[in-house]
């Protein structure tokens, strides 16, 4: 029984870390249709970003995420004027999805090389005091840094939901994901929604790199077993379903948890691959897809 | 007020006007009609923005329109219904208008207007939380109608208004036009499939052939041109000598 209640906790802890490595990966997608293959890179830069603030200054990781925000946010804007807006040229959606996922692949190299370069390769970790602490509720463990991450997570997923469904801004991404050209014709100014959508994409991929080197660490060519993660969980969603990414985020954790403790630690990859691949067989629209 | 002066637009390497001009005047409902595939649409997302001239020029109050993109010449006061409605399917009827209240002067006042746009549809009032992709067809055209005007426009471009309406609904949807034309002096600029409704709702008329603007003049002349009236009204040259 203890075991099996360690595992939920454990499942829920790490899901929501997962919905929130797969958040901008699932704006940038159901926005403007791009793939950003190199969401996990992004997801390590943001990781460094947090581990220099820390040791530099002795800036808490908790504390450095506006920080890590802006600086990623900023990145994101400048990522969209030189790679992704020339893609918008392209005549139709099928060959902007196909040349995203290799301008972002070549991005790839060209980020883990950078990072290796200036930061070695070594695996970095953020140890803080509370690092390893536990709160033990009803016999069950929860890892402070876990319950940081998960707070972390519905935090940035409410916000996501308020900014959409409340503001003006929210509601011109909303309107240019469903019809670009009708948004245009609303006067609304497709280009600057799509390069701030940019900016927050990345700055969630910051927030998520934030998360993983305070509970686990990073190295400069980690991003690929993230991303492998935010594909599966995007997936799971149902594209361009920004507000189910959490809850999947959790069922998979939740999967993944109960599936270590049936076959073992060894297979968990293997578990995340065969979810995405039954998904996609059976229910390629998603678990959360809304009905229409 | 809207000068279109012998424009060409391509779609890639394929030509889709040649040598087209036109003129829109203030207060004035004038219409383009002409069958399928002769150019209209393509006029039309040309004056909003969507395409581009490679000759000639379009010229609104004096402020070329042809280089700018699609938003910027909604805040200058042209707004478009598109072919097909294209609502925000997944958003509100409230969300949709709130849309094209999106620039400035328009979006602060768009309570007021709100207020009168549910004057003229009443029952896009009783549907405000719903999704458009939920509505009617009606109720979507009185919504793509309702959206555009809540950009407080100076000229409203419509386009194939009348298509997959009923009979009924597309003379609620003529009164409901003429009436804002008279008593706000809104210059429409409407498109049409539907020859005899068009011509018999706008003042003046245009009629595209092939990419090229064939006639035009007053349109109840028009209406009355044997011409026409074999091409697109489909009587016989003999009933009218009748």
């Amino acid at each position: 029984m203890e075991t099996v209640l360690q595992t939920i906790a454990n499942g829920i802890l790490v899901g929501a870390l997962y919905g929130l490595v797969a958040l901008g990966l699932g704006l940038l997608m159901g926005v403007m249709k791009f793939l950003n293959i190199a969401h996990g890179t992004f997801i390590i830069l943001g990781g460094y970003v947090s581990f220099w603030l820390f040791n530099l200054w002795g800036i808490d990781p908790f504390l450095s995420i506006p920080v890590v925000v802006i600086v990623m946010f900023l990145i994101g804007l400048v990522l969209y004027k030189l790679a992704f807006s020339p893609l918008l040229r392209l005549p139709t959606i099928g060959m902007r999805i196909d040349t995203s996922m290799l301008v972002t692949f070549g991005l790839i190299w060209v980020l883990d090389n950078a990072m290796t370069m200036l930061w070695t390769p070594d695996t970095r970790t953020i140890i803080t005091t509370y690092t390893g602490e536990t709160l033990k509720v009803f016999g069950t463990r929860f890892s402070i840094t876990g319950l940081g991450g998960l707070g972390v997570a519905v935090l940035v997923a409410l916000a996501l939901y308020f900014i959409l469904s409340r503001t003006y801004f929210g509601k011109h991404i909303r309107a240019a994901t469903q019809d670009a050209e009708a948004a245009s014709l609303c006067g609304i100014n497709v280009n600057r929604v799509y390069s701030f959508s940019s900016g927050i994409a990345i700055a969630l991929a910051g927030v998520a790199g934030v998360v993983i080197v305070s509970t686990y660490s990073i190295n400069a060519s980690g991003g690929l077993s993230w991303l492998l993660i935010a594909f599966v969980v995007m997936i799971l969603a149902g594209e361009g379903n920004i507000n189910a990414i959490i809850p999947a985020g959790v069922v998979f954790g939740l999967l993944e948890a109960g599936s270590v403790l049936v076959v073992g630690v060894p297979y968990r990859q293997a578990i995340a691959l065969l979810v995405f691949i039954v998904v996609l067989i059976f229910k390629p629209q998603g678990l959360f897809a809304k009905k229409d | 007020m809207l000068e279109i002066s012998h424009i060409d637009v391509y779609y890639g390497d394929l030509q889709a006007l040649w040598d087209v001009s036109l003129t829109i005047g203030d207060g004035e409902i004038v219409t383009l009609v002409g069958s399928n595939g002769a150019g209209k649409s393509t006029l039309m997302k040309t004056i909003s923005g969507l395409l581009k001239v490679r000759a000639g020029y379009i010229d609104f109050d004096n402020i070329r329109l042809d280089r700018l993109p699609a938003h910027r010449i909604v805040e200058l006061g042209i707004s478009m219904v598109p072919e097909g409605r294209r609502l925000f399917p997944q958003m509100s009827v409230l969300e949709n208008l709130e849309m094209g209240a999106s620039i400035n002067p328009a979006r602060q006042k768009r309570h007021n207007t709100l207020t009168w746009i549910y004057d003229l549809f009443p029952i896009l009032k009783e549907r405000a939380k719903q999704m458009a992709g939920t509505l009617s067809g009606g109720e979507q055209q009185m919504l793509a109608i309702g959206r555009a005007l809540m950009s407080q426009p100076k000229i409203l471009l419509i386009d194939e208004m009348s298509l997959g309406l009923s009979p009924l609904l597309v003379q609620e949807f003529c009164r409901v036009i003429q009436g804002i034309n008279k008593s706000r002096k809104l210059t429409v600029f409407l498109v049409e499939q539907d020859v005899q409704l068009a011509l018999s709702m706008a003042h003046r008329g245009y009629v595209i052939e092939n990419g090229r603007i064939v006639d035009q003049g007053d349109a109840k002349l028009l209406l009355s041109n044997p011409r026409i009236k074999e091409a697109y009204l489909g009587l016989e040259q003999e009933n009218k000598t009748d």
